[in-house]
């Protein structure tokens, strides 16, 4: 039987055998399977839920809200825009007793939150979807729309972003009733504060070469295993891979590649290698045989209780069984750390220092610290981990679709998007995933695709140049380009200060002294009516950030930043303060140092909307609120004064919180005035509490691209000749 | 020259990727295809509306990042989907036998022909599943899902010419090892 001609086998398959049976598999015609049309239809539910969590891009939200397709979402859009006083309980919630309704968020209490992401809720128990939405109210003033996945409630702001630099409370009202009728006994609120606005780009277009699909070189195949993988480990000195294949093989291969060789054939569990790149441990048929790589004999190690995970400390091999974590001394074999004794405590990972172990303790994720016997609690009840930064001293966990970057007290914690990282020595992470590869800082900052195409398990060499990966079976390897140096222009290098001196103002202030010159120090004199260095009482000092900042001159390098002081009382924002700061790099040492301060009045801090970023350059101003606003106050309300008094630019354009005056001509170092009218309001129809005013300076001119270094900026240290005043 | 049909599933993607909730009508474009393909695979109904799920699931939350790199937006969902029954594959092997599956009727010949012919058809199908996975799946997507070279590229994460040296070395360890595939004299 012929079949019909296929061009694209022509140069494949020229033998007459060949395309006889290439024929014959044409020939089969698959059947239908069985389908169940109730599971087709409930999975287009379930990923039309979740999109509508994921949110929209760039279309108006009143279109969502009143499009035939957004329809069943506007009462629950609407009923969260008006926000009041909002009950202030505790945001971490006990577990109760099986009939309360506990809720949570992996949200609660972070202090650097991504702006694009869903704030999730979890309640303990199926919940009335109708009620548990209008029982939402979100501050500051914030258009959303909801979403559910099982028992998890996701907010989206339909601007599709949160608002920089801002506290919000997500509050759950006691209208919200479980599936089977029960209210929540109390409001609920949930706190949490953004991380600062993505740096803006470079005020001049500059025309980027397209970047290539694929940037990684020195690609290629170490190995094939058809049946998986289960370890992979690079020597420290990124020479040789390890891996143990889904059959228990423990194999090494050389980085550049060449034939695997076989260490032990079967039944390898966990394995791991000494710092000194010497030694081999791993864990077989219940011992842990110990491989002395350059000689190639073993030595064994018979625990009393089975081994289920092996590492490393500073002292020699340790292994966790499932009641701790166990070493061997000078009198023998001895407990290092205890796991819980309640529960089912599985360890997952020690340190690259071994000086902590991640275990599951039934749902939750831990670490143990092996010195002290403490454990910290990861996230919420399911998280998973992901990993170790290279030093230990971090830790990578699955959130909300993320990745959460935490330090070993939980604390700290940035999200990446979701994927399978790896974290290397030159502080990039790699996040691999189905259908492409990213790298970025560990602070989200720089996301870089690399590739296109299938990357599990990427794992970084030591060197932070290499590294593995699986894709179908294979375990590749390939380098990734050199990190590019940390930007360093002028005016990074003075964020850079302002960023130390403020967080010595707030944990050290005798520390900030080292970043004021003669002058900075005269203007922090507080005994001859300077400013107070050390801004005390209650309400306290819990955080600042920079409102807008720009260089403002050269020769010498100039800049003037507008920092905000929060104030708050049991840990929510009350009242705020702005310090300006103009900062002046000296001519010996190039480092940018404090030269004058103001300070502006204290207000407080309201239900009402405020600014919450200004990004200046010379042809616009960009103000960001911390509230959607009403479109049609914005026009009217948001002003740009010259040092004259006299309006300048063209009609404020708004969108996503963003006010955008642009037309503007600012000259450099001159002053200007940002007037916000108590006459705008935001969604919910509350006026702004007082005009607010911000007076800065025009920018100087970098050359249309004020990310480029123009001279040295060394990475900023303590003045050496700074001293306390006295 | 422009293919209205491309043209229009480009206008599709575009929109997912700004909307994601635009991404139902790429699921009910593409559906029945992902779900033959990953029960052909899997053998198992339950199994096959997990695959599927994940499948779908994973392409939703990667659609923002999806580049249209002018092959069809369906390459790419089998990428998704060989990655996601080789994840299953390691725990789950197929356990229905093939004869269950396709589909071996011929029309026209002598009945003695027909049942002959079916007979080799049905090893054949039995020797691929022998194959390794990656040529098994080189040939599944080749002559199963009548895919493009340059598409099962994509698919697999390879070069057009190594999916070309798969499939050849597939095919030709079959006209080995399939001795009673000759023809009759």
């Amino acid at each position: 039987m012929s079949m019909p001609h296929d061009p694209d086998l022509e140069d494949v398959l020229q033998d007459q055998e060949l395309r006889r049976v290439a024929d014959l598999l044409r020939e089969a015609r698959m059947t239908e399977p069985p389908l169940d049309d109730a599971f087709r239809s409930d999975l287009r539910r379930r990923l039309m839920s979740q999109a509508w969590g994921m949110g929209g891009g760039g279309t108006p939200w009143w279109r969502k809200v009143f499009g035939p397709t957004g329809m069943v979402w506007a009462t629950a859009a609407v009923g969260v825009i008006l926000i009041g006083a909002v009950v202030v309980l505790t945001a971490t919630n006990q577990p109760g007793p099986s009939d309360q309704v506990v809720v949570s968020s992996q949200l609660a209490n972070q202090s650097a939150v991504r702006l694009q992401q869903p704030i999730q809720v979890t309640f303990n128990q199926p919940m009335d979807h109708r009620s548990t939405e209008a029982a939402v109210q979100i501050a500051p003033a914030t258009t959303v729309a909801f979403s559910w996945h099982e028992n998890t409630l996701s907010v989206t702001p339909t601007a599709g972003n949160l608002a920089p630099n801002t506290q919000y409370q997500v509050t759950i009202g006691p209208g919200a009733k479980t599936a089977s009728g029960q209210s929540l006994t109390a409001p609920k609120t949930i706190t949490f504060v953004t991380q600062p606005p993505p740096p803006s780009p470079s005020p001049t277009p500059t025309v980027k070469p397209t970047p290539p699909p694929t940037v990684l070189t020195n690609q290629h195949l170490l190995a094939s295993m058809p049946d998986g993988i289960t370890n992979v480990l690079w020597s420290p000195d990124s020479t040789t891979v390890y891996f143990v294949t889904g059959k228990g093989a423990l194999e090494s291969v050389p980085a550049i590649g060449g034939n695997p060789t076989v260490l032990a054939p079967d039944g390898v569990g966990s394995v791991a290698i000494n710092p000194a790149g010497d030694q081999l441990a791993y864990i077989r048929k219940g011992n842990i045989q110990i491989l002395a790589i350059g000689q190639g004999t073993t030595t064994e190690v018979v625990p009393a209780a089975a081994p289920v995970l092996v590492g490393w400390a500073t002292s020699g091999v340790e292994w966790a069984t499932a009641d701790g974590v166990y070493t061997v001394g000078p009198g023998g074999q001895g407990k290092v750390a205890a796991l819980p004794a309640t529960g089912t405590a599985t360890a997952i990972s020690f340190a690259p220092d071994g000086a902590h172990l991640a275990y599951a303790l039934d749902q939750s994720l831990s670490v143990l610290d092996l010195a002290t016997g403490k454990s910290t609690v990861l996230g919420l009840p399911g998280a998973h981990f992901q990993g170790w930064s290279p030093d230990g001293t971090g830790v990578m966990y699955s959130g909300a679709q993320a990745v959460v970057l935490a330090d070993l007290g939980g604390r700290n914690t940035t999200s990446l998007p979701a994927g399978e990282p790896s974290w290397s020595s030159q502080d990039e992470v790699l996040l691999g995933s189905d259908v492409n590869l990213f790298v970025m800082r560990p602070d989200a900052s720089g996301q870089t695709k690399l590739a296109d195409g299938t990357f599990h398990l990427p794992a970084w060499a030591p060197n932070g140049i290499a590294f593995t990966y699986f894709r179908s079976g294979e375990l590749y390897t390939a380098s990734a380009p050199t990190p590019a140096p940390p930007a360093t222009s002028p005016l990074d290098a003075a964020a850079s200060v302002v960023n130390l001196f403020m967080k010595a103002r707030k944990d050290n202030p005798d520390r900030a002294n080292a970043y004021l010159d003669d002058n900075g120090r005269k203007a922090y004199m507080s005994s001859t009516g300077g400013l107070n260095l050390q801004v005390t009482g209650d309400p306290s000092f819990s955080r600042y950030y920079v409102l807008t900042g720009q260089i403002t001159g050269s020769h010498p390098d100039t800049a003037q930043f507008v920092v905000r002081i929060v104030l708050a009382h049991n840990s929510l924002d009350v009242k705020s303060l702005e310090e300006t700061l103009t900062l002046v790099r000296t001519q010996g040492s190039q480092q940018f140092l404090v030269d004058q301060a103001a300070a502006g009045p204290v207000l407080t801090l309201g239900a009402t909307a405020e600014v919450v970023s200004v990004d200046v350059t010379a042809t616009s101003v960009k103000v960001t609120f911390d509230s959607d606003l009403k479109p049609e106050t914005v026009t009217a309300g948001v002003i740009i004064l010259d040092s004259k008094g006299k309006q300048i630019g063209n009609m404020p354009a708004y969108a996503k919180r963003t006010v955008t005056v642009d037309g503007l001509d600012l000259k450099a170092g001159k002053s200007y005035k940002l007037v916000v009218l108590s006459t705008v309001q935001d969604v919910g129809g509350s006026n702004i509490a007082a005009e607010y005013d911000l007076t800065f300076s025009g920018p100087a001119d970098t050359h249309g691209d004020r990310h480029r270094d123009t001279s040295p900026s060394p990475i900023p240290q303590p003045s050496p000749t700074a001293t306390p005043s006295s | 020259m422009s293919d209205p049909q491309r043209d229009e599933e480009r206008e599709l993607v575009e929109q997912a990727k700004r909307d994601p909730r635009q991404f139902g009508a790429l699921y009910d474009r593409h559906f029945q295809q992902i779900y033959r393909f990953v029960y052909s695979r899997v053998r198992e109904q339950t199994a096959a509306e997990d695959v599927t799920s994940e499948i779908f699931m994973k392409a939703l939350k990667a659609m923002p990042r999806y580049q249209d790199t002018g092959r069809p937006f369906a390459a790419w969902l089998y990428q998704i989907s060989v990655n996601a029954i080789a994840d299953r594959y390691r725990t789950l092997r197929p356990s229905s036998p093939l004869e269950d599956f396709h589909d071996l009727s011929i029309a026209e010949p002598p009945l003695e022909e027909q049942a002959a012919h079916r007979d080799e058809i049905r090893r054949i199908w039995a020797l691929v599943e022998a194959l390794p996975v990656q040529q098994k799946t080189a040939l599944v997507l080749k002559f199963q899902e009548d895919m493009k070279i340059e598409d099962i590229a994509v698919a697999m994460g390879k070069t057009p010419g190594a999916v070309k040296l798969l499939i050849h070395r597939g095919v030709s360890r079959l006209r080995d090892e399939a001795d009673s595939l000759r023809p009759a004299e």
